[in-house]
């Protein structure tokens, strides 16, 4: 039994759960640092959030805009292609959020994103690829997934998942440098050798293990997302067949930088050997698998 | 001195848990308002697109009069209607009526190919599936609602906030639950 409604509860345990595990990391990597560095370096721990802090949360508050400019869209109004809009209007009226604005990538790649930090603030693209080969359908399971987004404000998550991946990436970067240029450790620290292999080794891993949960969240949205699209359109066939044009087409878009690559409907780092466990998206064929079984429930 | 801070404490933290319950009830009996709202905006639409229906198809089948009488009778059903189930039978009435107007324009070729015809009966297929949709997120808010009517502990506060689990939209003939499609 997984219908939709299951499959949302159990995304968004996962996802809590994940981000519970990413707050337990980060003082863990505190309690390495200071026992490996010693108590003097107590400052550069909100030194390393405040830094952490400030990188993200920029961009998450100007996303809409900074997305935008990144990925080369283009906002368009309804009167530019009042097909696509009347599509839209229709899941918006499913999914009861505010009219988002709309936007266009020039690129022959099919693709779509949503962005923006909170639903008042929503912008949805899609690339000219997509509006090029999608039906009416297909295009409706797309764009109920851009505002299933929008919807579980999934900009927000991320930006707390990045900002804590940050702030650990910044203090085991921090300590490691310190100790490359021979900061040495205070008397007072109790040099338990164990404690202080355990705590070099939680300095080198924790800023991998930061970023694989990191990249669990995003897959867990992307699921979450698909599960609320069919929520809002009750139509599981058309993201399906949307996901199947997409995974048939081997074009990627054309990325001006990766930081955004995880707001695309379909990864577009996929083409290279990068592994499971660091995927933004879940593998296209399995998404698909979750959406046939949901089919076959209706 | 200690038991009293304890005592505070508990009273604050019951205070706030209530109020979240509360507000939660309550803007979930909202949003059931605003989601019936918007299914009468998007039936007014529909209905708004009838008289210029009619006026076309009577130009190419004049003397259907019977179907063009059950449109018109579930318009004018359809603008007095105000509670739940009243709406869901003038939408259900209304639904069934165009399905009969269009099945009458099948049979007229000159009407199915006239410009006007099309781009109206491209309108009404599009008001339709936003009539369905909002169909749809009625009852979703309105199964939201019951849900947290019904179960512990949100049930306890919803005397105190004088909500009650309210009415599914249910329009009677279950294939008019089928939006016609579209294909562009």
């Amino acid at each position: 039994m997984s219908n939709f409604r299951t499959l949302q509860s159990a995304n968004k345990r996962k996802t809590f759960l994940l981000l519970a595990v990413m707050g337990a990391l980060v003082w863990v990597v505190v309690f390495a640092a200071l026992t490996y560095a010693g108590q003097s370096t107590a400052g550069i721990v909100p030194i390393a959030v405040g830094l952490a802090l400030i990188s993200v949360w920029g961009s998450y508050y100007a996303s809409d805009s900074l997305v935008l400019r990144m990925t080369g869209a283009r906002q368009i109004a309804e009167s530019d292609n009042p097909k696509l809009f009347a599509v839209i209007h229709e899941v918006v009226i499913a999914s009861g959020l505010p009219m988002p604005k709309v936007a266009v990538v020039e690129d022959s790649a099919p693709n779509a994103f949503a962005t923006g930090r909170n639903p008042e603030h929503a912008l949805i693209a899609f690339t000219t690829g997509l509006l090029d080969v999608m039906e009416r359908d297909e295009l409706q399971g797309v764009i109920a997934h851009e505002l299933s987004h929008v919807a579980n404000r999934d900009t927000l998550v991320s930006a707390v998942a990045a900002t804590t991946a940050g702030a650990i990436a910044i203090l085991s970067d921090f300590i490691m440098r310190m100790m490359w240029f021979g900061g040495r450790r205070d008397r007072e620290s109790n040099s338990n050798p164990l404690l202080l292999v355990f705590s070099l080794l939680v300095l080198i891993l924790a800023p991998i293990a930061s970023v694989l949960l990191k990249s669990a969240i995003s897959r867990k949205r992307e699921s979450l997302a698909d599960a609320t699209a069919v929520q809002f359109t009750r139509n599981p066939t058309g993201l399906r067949k949307a996901l199947e044009v997409l995974a048939a087409d081997s074009t990627v878009v054309q990325q001006r930088s990766n930081a955004v690559a995880h707001i695309w409907i379909e990864s577009p780092l996929d083409g290279g050997n990068i592994s499971r466990l660091f995927a933004t998206h879940p593998p296209i064929q399995e998404r698909i698998e979750t959406l046939r079984a949901m089919e076959s429930l209706s | 001195m200690k038991t009293i801070l304890v005592v505070v404490a508990l009273l604050v933290l019951l205070t706030l848990i209530f109020i979240a319950q509360y507000n939660r009830l309550v803007r979930l009996n909202v949003s059931v308002d605003e989601a019936f709202a918007q299914i009468e905006v998007q039936l007014k639409r529909r209905a708004d697109l009838i008289p210029n229906l009619v006026e076309v198809v009577k130009g190419y089948a004049a003397h259907e009069k019977d179907t063009f009488e059950k449109v018109v009778n579930a318009r004018a059903k359809a603008t007095t209607a105000t509670t739940v189930a009243d709406v869901a039978a003038a939408d259900g009435a209304m639904t069934q009526a165009l399905r009969g107007l269009l099945a009458v324009a099948e049979g007229y070729p000159d009407l199915k190919a006239s410009a006007n015809f099309l781009n109206l009966q491209d309108e009404l297929s599009g008001t339709e599936n936003k009539v369905s949709f909002a169909r749809q997120f009625y009852n979703d808010n309105v199964r939201s609602l019951n849900t947290a009517v019904k179960t512990i502990p949100t049930s306890f506060f919803a005397p105190l906030a004088k909500v009650s689990a309210r009415e599914f939209y249910e329009v009677e003939d279950p294939a008019s639950r089928q939006a016609p499609t579209v294909k562009f």
